[in-house]
């Protein structure tokens, strides 16, 4: 009686989040249902390969969007970003941390243009963004000078392609990896079991303890089967623990920060915000810096990806991370979205065009079922928040 | 009035926006333990004065003291440091945030640029209780309170950092019959706790029933200054200017 009343205060609770993950649970099912090959290691691993770039434009994504604003340049930034790399990598011979190096640089100057005009000018970041999209995609092209430049070489094709494995040994699987998800899922239980011990010393109501177990095995179970997965085919990919460091430490940074709170408070009430001194340029300024920073980021890893820097490099990437925002359960109004949320969002993405490709769907297809997807996520947030506030 | 010297003056203070007068020479003290209320009509000048008290404008002309000693508050944040906390007219909260988000929002208790959020919800809950507030959680956002819920936790968070002069403009503006004696019982507590308090209303009968004092504002000029008990009519002819 209590668990059942526990549990269904912990789904109600969190709807917005837990119906996305049960969304996303869906069409993993779905998927692996109609194709054996879906959840083969073969194909987890291409998903991660594959979708990366997205989710780390999501993370900085959603950070804008909660702040009220919308960012359309990401795409054109990781082209941009991409071509300097190329030109300081390839053309100038310099080693692959140059690439890196200038492309965040450019990146964080970038981020800075754009937060100037939004912040200090007053212009909506949907008009400088716009201006972004072209600006940055004419950049490219010069820097290009209209053709592709490949191949990058070694090391930094690796940073999109490369894998962690054998660094322990093992039979038929990787023992590394298995054990840096284990250290993944211990350090997240632990932080689970911290948090419910601090929420019960402040006289918080928390999940009974059954539920609490519950929950945790199975997302432990789930977490390492996925590393299994990964260790019986190639390792541990090194885009995946950049994705991972990002997302917690995203995840920190929104959740647990002044920054993080301001960054809310502004989407939520800017006025209210300003009155409480609560410094709103600053916020609008450097959550733009940081988009370009992982578009940066982003631009990289697509460029080692590729093992080239093209002149129509991330077309329409700035659309798939916003997507993944929204469908992760970002509102369109400011103010509420999570790091989490967008990464899921993303994930949803990901599978839904893998899915689809593995089944052989035609390409003209794909994009229908995707749009259809991101119509139906927000309609559903529209719905929620109407109940919500009928129920108030 | 009484020969201490007031928590907070204003000597002659003036604002114009270009040609508009809003403010002219306007004088006003708040003294501890104390509620002030500031009545007019529309456009005689209340929320000007509340904004240039706390931070929002400054004023063309004129001196601000607290404890006797001239200041210049330049920002919201600069009242802050001097004691002063407002609540603004429309609500001024962030739906979004849960109650101990709104009540430390902008003046957050951090370690290394992290939220320490059990100092901080502790706080808010023991403020509440001060204030006898009766909120679900302080883990609620605001989205799922009640108007008068709202600005209950607009008052609280006024309390943060120990403020000795509260700024109310149009607290009980929104509200319904009930919410609106419950805020006039969170302000009567802030008098209690020692505060000075400046409340800005259009109703005189939320202002008789917790002022001090009434100052009245017409045309942006100090039109008369009364004791709480004086009658309905007489307040009213000092804001309507009828003979």
């Amino acid at each position: 009686m209590n668990a059942i009343a526990s549990a269904r205060d912990l789904i109600t609770r969190n709807l917005r989040q837990s119906g996305i993950l049960v969304a996303f649970v869906a069409i993993v099912a779905v998927f692996a249902l109609l194709n054996p090959m879906f959840l083969s290691a073969t194909n987890l691993t291409n998903i991660v390969l594959q979708y990366t770039y997205i989710l780390i434009l999501a993370i900085g994504m959603v950070m804008i969007i909660v702040a009220g604003q919308i960012d359309l340049s990401v795409g054109s930034v990781v082209a941009l970003t991409g071509a300097v790399s190329a030109v300081v990598v390839v053309k100038n011979g310099m080693p692959w941390w140059a690439g890196v190096l200038a492309a965040l640089v450019v990146g964080l100057l970038v981020g800075a243009w754009q937060g100037f005009w939004v912040a200090y000018v007053g212009i909506p970041g949907f008009i400088v963004t716009l201006a972004g999209m072209l600006l940055f995609r004419g950049l490219t092209y010069v820097v290009l000078d209209n053709i592709s430049i490949s191949p990058f070489g070694k090391p930094y094709y690796d940073i999109a392609n490369g894998f962690l494995n054998g660094l322990f040994g093992g039979y038929g699987y990787d023992v590394f990896t298995l054990v840096i998800f284990a250290i993944g899922v211990v350090g997240y239980a632990v932080a689970q079991w911290r948090g419910r011990q601090s929420k019960i010393s402040y006289h918080q109501s928390v999940e009974s303890m059954p539920l609490f177990v519950a929950k945790l095995v199975v997302v432990a179970a789930v977490v390492m089967w996925f590393a299994y997965k990964l260790a019986t085919y190639r390792g541990l990919p090194v885009v995946l623990i950049i994705l991972a460091v990002l997302t917690i430490g995203y995840t920190l940074v929104t959740q647990k920060s002044v920054f993080g709170r301001h960054v809310y408070a502004v989407g939520g009430n800017r006025h209210a915000a300003e009155l409480s001194g609560v410094k709103v340029r600053k916020v609008n300024f450097w959550i733009f810096v940081n988009m370009g920073l992982l578009a940066a980021v982003a631009g990289v890893v697509y460029s080692s990806r590729m093992n080239a820097a093209q002149p129509g490099a991330g077309n329409m990437f700035e659309l798939d991370a916003i997507a993944a925002c929204f469908i992760g359960g970002a509102s369109t109004s400011g103010g509420v979205g999570r790091v989490g949320g967008a990464i899921i969002g993303g994930l949803i993405m990901a599978v839904i065009s893998n899915g689809m490709q593995l089944m052989g769907v035609s390409t003209s297809i794909q994009p229908i079922v995707k749009g259809l997807v991101l119509l139906l996520a927000v309609a559903f947030d529209i719905y929620n928040r109407r109940r919500a506030a009928a129920l108030r | 009035m009484n020969g201490r010297t007031p928590l907070l003056s204003l000597r002659e203070v003036s604002r114009f926006f270009g040609a508009v007068e809003a403010l002219v020479d306007v004088d006003l003290d708040v003294h501890a333990h104390e509620v002030v209320a500031l009545v007019g009509d529309n456009g005689a000048g209340k929320s000007t004065l509340a904004q240039i008290v706390a931070g929002v404008l400054t004023p063309s002309s004129g001196q601000l003291e607290i404890d006797g000693e001239p200041v210049t508050i330049s920002s919201p944040s600069a009242a802050n440091r001097l004691g002063v906390a407002s609540v603004f007219q429309d609500l001024a909260v962030a739906e979004n945030l849960d109650v101990t988000a709104n009540v430390y929002l902008g003046q957050e208790l951090s370690r290394r640029g992290f939220l320490r959020e059990g100092e901080m919800e502790e706080t808010t809950r023991d403020l509440l209780r001060h204030l006898t507030v009766r909120i679900p959680s302080v883990r609620t956002p605001l989205s799922q309170l009640s108007a008068g819920q709202r600005q209950a936790v607009a008052i609280a968070r006024t309390l943060i950092g120990s403020p000795r002069i509260v700024v109310l403009d149009e607290p009980t503006a929104a509200l319904s019959v009930a919410q609106t004696a419950e805020v006039l019982t969170h302000i009567q507590k802030l008098r209690d706790l020692g505060l000075g308090v400046i409340l800005i209303s259009h109703n005189l009968n939320d202002v008789r029933a917790v002022a001090d004092r009434v100052e009245v504002l017409r045309h942006g000029r100090n039109n008369g200054s009364f004791a709480a008990t004086a009658s309905h009519e007489e307040i009213l002819a000092a804001i309507t200017g009828a003979p």
